[in-house]
């Protein structure tokens, strides 16, 4: 019984401070707020640099789940309050209602930046997979987005899709890309690239006498197909990167290697953060410019 | 300035009907802008352009399956199954896409009028013979027009009809033009009132407030910063949530400069040229009008008119919106991607549904806003 009381579909929640800087010392301190459909992000730059970041849950609220981000950020920071940061820059879905920020910037514009600090300029495609949308972007190589697109109406293929799936199988969401590759032979892909009914055709699959694991990598192969649409619709260059949750996600990552024939970039932080991290750089510009 | 053809617009049924009250004439809806308007003006007859209200109908799947027909026209057929034009005392439809036809044929059987008449129009108008064909079957379209209303329409009649119209493209044509300007003096949400009005009420009564709005608008005061200057590329736009959204609502200023729609300049970019034989006149004049991708083959008249708009009202970016399952919108859609990407013009397709996604959209349109923005 203990066991059905367990979230499946929980990762953990994060925070990070680099020891080596003194945030007091900073010129400008910049930061951003991605509040997104499943997850809320903040990152503090000082003079540039990653001083600080968290990575939360999303509740019902955006304003709570930026305080949330914010609070959870700032906890171990050596006293770094709201006042001293000197340009807050809000993104994600709920970024229109984050009570605390001097502007909003599209998350896809922030993820493009973002990306680019985080995988270095030769970035010029990125696949941003988050909680309930995917998008694809190309770059220049500041990192700014020339063009875009965006899944629809549909949360397959995304974040949240894969928490659902985790609940279905009982299986912690942070263990599935691994355990789809440990099966005998490569599925086809689940059919369906809708959450409800991939949810029938995995309780299908396994009365049939599929093991979890084969029904994971037929849905991370799922996953894969529907973004690789987008991806070619984009038209892929070198370098590519993925930023997002399911970055993080082997199965999936993969498995849209192999698709597209290109290899993502390996990342050096938490992908998650992309988007808050755009933000904050933006924001370190924003307050530049009005310094001038 | 522009509030009088908003409320009308609005009110679009109400006014339909107080007019009806007030002449005693009949009233005929219209699909499609290739439906001629010119011989039922010269009959007395008032058309009205039928289009949704973005508002859901259950009645509607009875007759046409949500994932196939268009939803400009699910949401068109739901308002007249819902009741909203009983007030209709015909309907004509001028042939360009099955949707249409459909959403016609449905309409004709399940909601009986006096008066229906689908009303052929060549395939592609740029076929040798398209002219004198058409003109024949607008003479075959006027005797039923007699034979309805009991009366003659007489050569003096049509003049007045092409006149009235003439007139009110001209005058579409002339405000558009203030939107030329560096700060533009009619915005994108203005010019579709404006020119949506002009397809629902009485041409006279919308020429006289044009008339009347063109005395005022050399001295307008813009107090909007007009932001990236957007075209809108696509079908019938009737999404005044949309626009407003677009123009006020984003963080990033932008204003709808033109477009290629058959709700605005499309509709309104050619004039009937007099000539003895009325009918030829008319059927040169939709012949020969900035085509809808129906009517559009084999050469792509569209494109270099796209970009005659873009030059003429300096676009900086691009706007696609495309209703749910239209397929020859969505066909073109993708040539003019592959034009306006060769061109470095930022752009973004959007799909329309009867109902939109109003936060979603917004990220979209903000981002795209974004591209022309130089932060880092």
């Amino acid at each position: 019984m203990a066991e059905d009381k367990k979230e499946y579909f929980r990762w953990v929640e994060s925070t990070y401070v680099n020891p080596d800087i003194d945030w007091k010392k900073a010129e400008i301190i910049s930061a951003g707020i991605d509040v997104g459909s499943v997850s809320s992000q903040m990152c503090v730059l000082c003079d540039g640099e990653i001083y600080a970041y968290s990575n939360t849950r999303s509740g019902s609220s955006s304003p709570n789940s930026a305080q949330n981000a914010m609070d959870l950020c700032l906890k171990d920071t050596d006293g770094l309050k709201l006042d001293d940061i000197h340009y807050l820059v809000g993104t994600g879905y709920g970024r229109v209602n984050i009570p605390f920020c001097q502007r909003a910037i599209t998350e896809i514009s922030c993820h493009g930046i973002g990306a680019n600090f985080m995988y270095g300029p030769t970035v010029k495609t990125v696949l941003d997979m988050g909680g309930q949308d995917c998008k694809t972007l190309r770059l220049n190589e500041k990192g700014k987005c020339l063009n875009f697109l965006m899944n629809d109406k549909c949360a397959a293929g995304t974040g949240r899709g894969m928490e659902v799936i985790a609940e279905i199988l009982k299986v912690p969401v942070t263990d599935i890309g691994d355990r789809s590759f440990d099966i005998d032979e490569e599925p086809e892909p689940v059919s369906s690239t809708c959450v409800v009914f991939a949810k029938s055709e995995a309780t299908g699959l396994l009365k049939d006498g599929w093991s979890k694991n084969k029904v994971l990598a037929a849905y991370c192969a799922a996953m894969a197909e529907r973004v690789v649409d987008l991806l070619n619709r984009i038209e892929v260059e070198k370098d590519f990167a993925i930023t997002g949750g399911i970055a993080k996600n082997k199965g999936v990552v993969k498995r849209i290697e192999k698709l597209i024939g290109v290899e993502a970039l390996e990342p050096k932080m938490d992908t998650q953060i992309a988007g808050a991290v755009g933000a904050a750089i933006y924001g370190r510009a924003l307050y530049k410019k009005q310094k001038k | 300035m522009f509030e009088k053809f908003g409320e009308i617009l609005e009110n679009r049924h109400e006014y339909a009907r107080e007019w009806k009250k007030r002449t005693g004439g009949k009233v005929v809806g219209f699909f499609c802008s290739y439906a001629p308007e010119e011989p039922l003006q010269a009959a007395g007859i008032l058309p009205v352009r039928i289009i949704g209200g973005h508002k859901s109908s259950d009645k509607v799947g009875k007759f046409i399956a949500p994932n196939i027909g268009c939803s400009f026209c699910r949401d068109a057929l739901g308002r007249g199954l819902e009741g909203d034009y009983d007030y209709l005392d015909g309907i004509v439809q001028g042939q360009t896409c099955l949707h249409t036809g459909e959403a016609f044929w449905v309409w004709e059987k399940h909601l009986p009028v006096e008066f229906s008449y689908f009303l052929a129009v060549p395939h592609s108008t740029q076929n040798v013979g398209r002219e004198k064909y058409l003109a024949v079957e607008y003479a075959k379209f006027k005797k039923a027009l007699e034979e309805w209303i009991g009366k003659e329409i007489t050569n003096e009649d049509l003049d007045r009809g092409i006149d009235t119209y003439n007139t009110n493209r001209q005058r579409i044509r002339q405000i558009f033009d203030y939107r030329k300007q560096d700060n533009p003096l009619v915005t994108g949400t203005e010019a579709l009132d404006l020119a949506l009005s002009g397809q629902i009420m009485d041409r006279n009564e919308h020429n006289q407030l044009m008339k009347e709005v063109l005395e005022k608008l050399p001295d307008r005061q813009m107090d909007r910063d007009p932001g990236t200057r957007i075209m809108i590329i696509g079908s019938v736009n009737t999404d005044r949530e949309f626009m407003d959204m677009v123009e006020n609502q984003c963080d990033l200023p932008a204003t709808i400069v033109i477009d290629d729609t058959c709700t605005g300049i499309r509709y309104n970019f050619n004039d009937v040229n007099p000539q003895d034989d009325r009918l030829m006149a008319i059927s040169l004049r939709y012949n020969h009008r900035p085509p809808c991708p129906n009517k559009d083959w084999p050469r792509r008249r569209r494109i270099p008119f796209i970009k005659h708009l873009m030059k003429a009202y300096n676009v900086e970016a691009v706007i696609l919106f495309n209703h749910k399952f239209c397929q020859p919108h969505q066909l073109d859609n993708a040539v003019i991607e592959r034009e306006l990407k060769a061109m470095d013009i930022p752009n973004l397709t959007l799909e329309f549904d009867i109902r939109i996604p109003i936060g979603q959209f917004r990220t979209r349109v903000e981002a795209m806003l974004e591209t022309t923005m130089d932060i880092i």
